[in-house]
């Protein structure tokens, strides 16, 4: 049986790389934070969380003692780093936990990997936000990384520290260029899922209005499921490499909180621009979506949208739902969390 | 009416470029403090010479004790001393030895970074305070294009690579979302009779200093055909003074634009102290031996081997050929190399034959000196 060791795994894309696991038969053993509010919803929503080859233990990513205790105790075959401090608003005001903990972690695991047995495969999660602001789109594995942010350039020492042992040890380091992907077990401070879980709670009249920042702002969105799919393929292939994962297609927030409303029968009009503009309900003429600038980023990324030609070629996979649906599911989800009284 | 005195703050001021750079600020008439780390062993041997100047009225130069891996160390001193110029070159710059502290050199050289950025932004400082990053050559590391300049991609090859690119951007990322005057200098090798000991050059001067009197059998180098573009240090801490300098802040490459090989080096030093070298077999095997040699000093036998080459200096990734291309500084800075390298081997191999000079006569006369090994 193949063991793989997850870190990250409470997280939406670690539960889902879970699930797509467990279906494998792998043992899959989660690298998780302990606390005492243990924050293990997204499990439960997948059904997994009692599942009798899926275990959990305790891992503090700054912690390297504990990182190579166990990589020699699990002894897996795949090693996928997916913790991180991953939000790049926090970023800006927890700069240096966000180096300990998007760094550290991985450097941590390398040198275990490295000292107790190189055969060990590792996955490194890494971000289209090391592109920074790119001057041309769509971005590939050869553009070169300007990342903009405390997060992006936290990720870029990651995703060079596994190229290094890569090249200096000849460890099997994959690292993903992940776009922005999304799903139901997104967490709600980010935008997606913000505008979602909002949008279910106007249509529930449990909330009046949505702030959001510059709407003009345009991101690459695909769908979790895929993504961790990729991840797994990788691990699979003969040598490791770095892959882009995007759909190669851009959408502006205004586009996609369009659509959510949609999704929950409210149709939209935007009106005004810049910090006047808002977008009114047509049939209650409500208010529905206001910008609030103290929501804009001190820098943003624009024109990010990913070429995933290579993964396509060397992985034969590609983007397979269009955002239209993961909208829907995501609204669907909340409307059924919103209505039933929680939503996490 | 006089200008107001400036005030600098160096991190890393007992190493090389430190020391450096004190001496070229206090010419300039600043107040220059440093940062310096406690050791059980005195660290300041290159700055001594200006902690206990005597001409001066009142200190001018003052150490402090803080480290780069503690926050609140550095916030105090910068509290304290309110710089108008913060240069960080403090880090842990070995790049063999990044290898095998990976962590330690990430915790110096990125966070350590991060921590003086943040501490000025804890403290307003953002409109006083000026910030230097030495940034370094090994962020170009597998090349993308020769020579390099600042627009060549970075492909770093190492943990110390790796650590002082994030450096370099998060200096990069502060500029641009806090308005900072925050400078890299991507200074490519800089060299001087004061480079560590355990850095290729020194380690080339100092063995052949003391093959050629008879105080060590052997210099052992790693790859002999390695090349770097070698400038003097004395030069290149001009060029930090003049990035902070500057109406608008920005990054600039520093080098001098000629790489040499490690075998080149090793020849000019040892035709200074009057020997000549062949050069026989290959790889792992090659040996440099001495074809003639000349001087007061006693001769080294004809074709003794003194130059080995030992694998275990290879590096786990050896870096390609590094050669910057100084444009930019050259055009805004006004900067450009004074010291030929011919010049400046000659200074680090004049240097260390003194100290080794120093170290026989001791010798001679029944004391001890010490054997420093890597």
């Amino acid at each position: 049986m193949r063991t793989a060791l997850i870190t990250g795994l409470t997280g939406q894309d670690g539960s889902l790389l879970a699930r797509l696991l467990l279906d494998q038969g792998y043992r899959v053993v989660g690298a998780v934070r302990r606390s005492a509010s243990a924050n293990l919803w997204r499990l439960e929503e997948l059904g997994i969380h009692s599942h009798e080859r899926l275990s959990l233990k305790s891992f503090d990513l700054l912690d390297a003692e504990r990182a190579r205790r166990l990589i020699v105790d699990v002894h897996p075959d795949e090693v996928y780093n997916l913790a991180a401090q991953s939000s790049v608003g926090a970023s800006f005001d927890e700069p240096m936990l966000t180096l300990q903990a998007v760094g550290a972690a991985p450097l941590h695991l390398l040198e275990a990997i490295r000292q107790t047995d190189p055969r060990i495969r590792f996955f490194q999660a890494s971000s289209a936000e090391m592109f920074g602001l790119p001057r041309s789109a769509p971005q590939d594995e050869d553009t070169p990384l300007c990342p903009r942010t405390p997060y992006g350039v936290a990720k870029t020492y990651a995703h060079w520290m596994t190229l290094s042992y890569r090249a200096t040890y000849g460890l099997f380091g994959c690292s993903a260029i992940l776009y922005n992907h999304e799903s139901s077990l997104r967490s709600r401070e980010f935008v997606t899922r913000k505008i979602t879980d909002s949008v279910a709670k106007i249509r529930l009249g449990k909330l009046d209005c949505l702030s959001l920042g510059r709407l003009d702002s345009r991101r690459d969105w695909g769908y979790a499921p895929d993504y961790v799919q990729a991840m797994h393929r990788m691990m699979q292939a003969d040598a490791s490499a770095t892959y882009v994962l995007a759909t190669g297609r851009a959408t502006s927030i205004r586009e996609f909180a369009s659509i959510a409303f949609r999704a929950a029968d409210i149709e939209v009009e935007f009106e005004g621009s810049g910090l006047n503009e808002i977008a009114v309900d047509r049939r209650s003429g409500r208010t529905v979506i206001r910008v609030d600038p103290a929501l804009y980023r001190p820098v943003e990324a624009e024109q990010l949208i990913g070429n995933p030609a290579r993964a396509q070629a060397a992985l034969g996979w590609q983007p397979s739902v269009p955002l239209e649906r993961i909208c829907s599911e995501m609204v669907a989800a909340d409307l059924r969390r919103n209505a039933a009284g929680a939503s996490l | 009416m006089p200008m107001k005195q400036k005030v600098a703050l160096i991190t890393g001021v007992t190493g090389q470029d430190g020391a450096y750079l004190a001496e070229l600020l206090l010419g300039k008439g600043y107040r220059v403090h440093g940062i310096r780390r406690r050791a059980s062993m005195f660290n300041t041997g290159r700055i001594d010479h200006l902690v206990h100047d005597p001409h001066e009225a009142g200190p001018r130069f003052e150490l402090h004790y803080a480290d780069l891996t503690d926050s609140t160390s550095l916030i105090r001193v910068i509290e304290q001393v309110q710089p108008d110029e913060l240069y960080n070159l403090g880090a842990q710059s070995h790049v063999a030895v990044s290898f095998e502290e990976p962590e330690y050199t990430a915790n110096t050289d990125a966070l350590g970074a991060l921590r003086l950025l943040e501490a000025i932004r804890i403290l307003g400082l953002q409109k006083k305070t000026r910030f230097y990053q030495a940034s370094t050559s090994e962020l170009y590391g597998m090349v993308r294009e020769t020579p390099q300049r600042e627009s060549t991609p970075f492909y770093p090859r190492s943990p110390y690579g790796v650590a002082k690119l994030y450096a370099y951007w998060i200096t990069v990322n502060y500029r641009e979302a806090y308005d900072f005057y925050a400078c890299n200098g991507i200074l490519f090798n800089h060299e001087s009779p004061l480079r560590g000991e355990t850095f290729v050059t020194r380690k080339i001067t100092r063995a052949l200093a003391r093959i050629r009197l008879g105080q060590q059998q052997f210099l052992h180098l790693g790859n002999l055909d390695a090349r770097r573009d070698w400038g003097h240090a004395r030069d290149y801490v001009e060029a930090q003074w003049l990035i902070l300098q500057q109406d608008q802040p920005d990054d600039y490459v520093i080098a001098t634009g000629q790489a040499r090989s490690v075998r080149e080096f090793v020849e000019l030093a040892a035709a200074r102290l009057g020997i000549r070298l062949s050069w026989q077999g290959e790889g792992p095997a090659e040996v440099g031996r001495v074809e003639s040699c000349s001087g007061e000093e006693p001769a080294l036998q004809h074709g003794r081997v003194i130059v080995r080459v030992d694998p275990r200096y290879f590096r786990p990734s050896e870096v390609e050929t590094l050669l910057g291309d100084a444009g930019k500084a050259r055009a805004k800075l006004g900067w450009s190399p004074r010291t030929r390298f011919e010049d400046l081997v000659q200074e680090m191999i004049d240097a260390d034959f003194e100290a080794a000079r120093r170290d026989s006569l001791v010798r001679s006369h029944g004391y001890s000196t010490p054997d420093h090994r890597e």
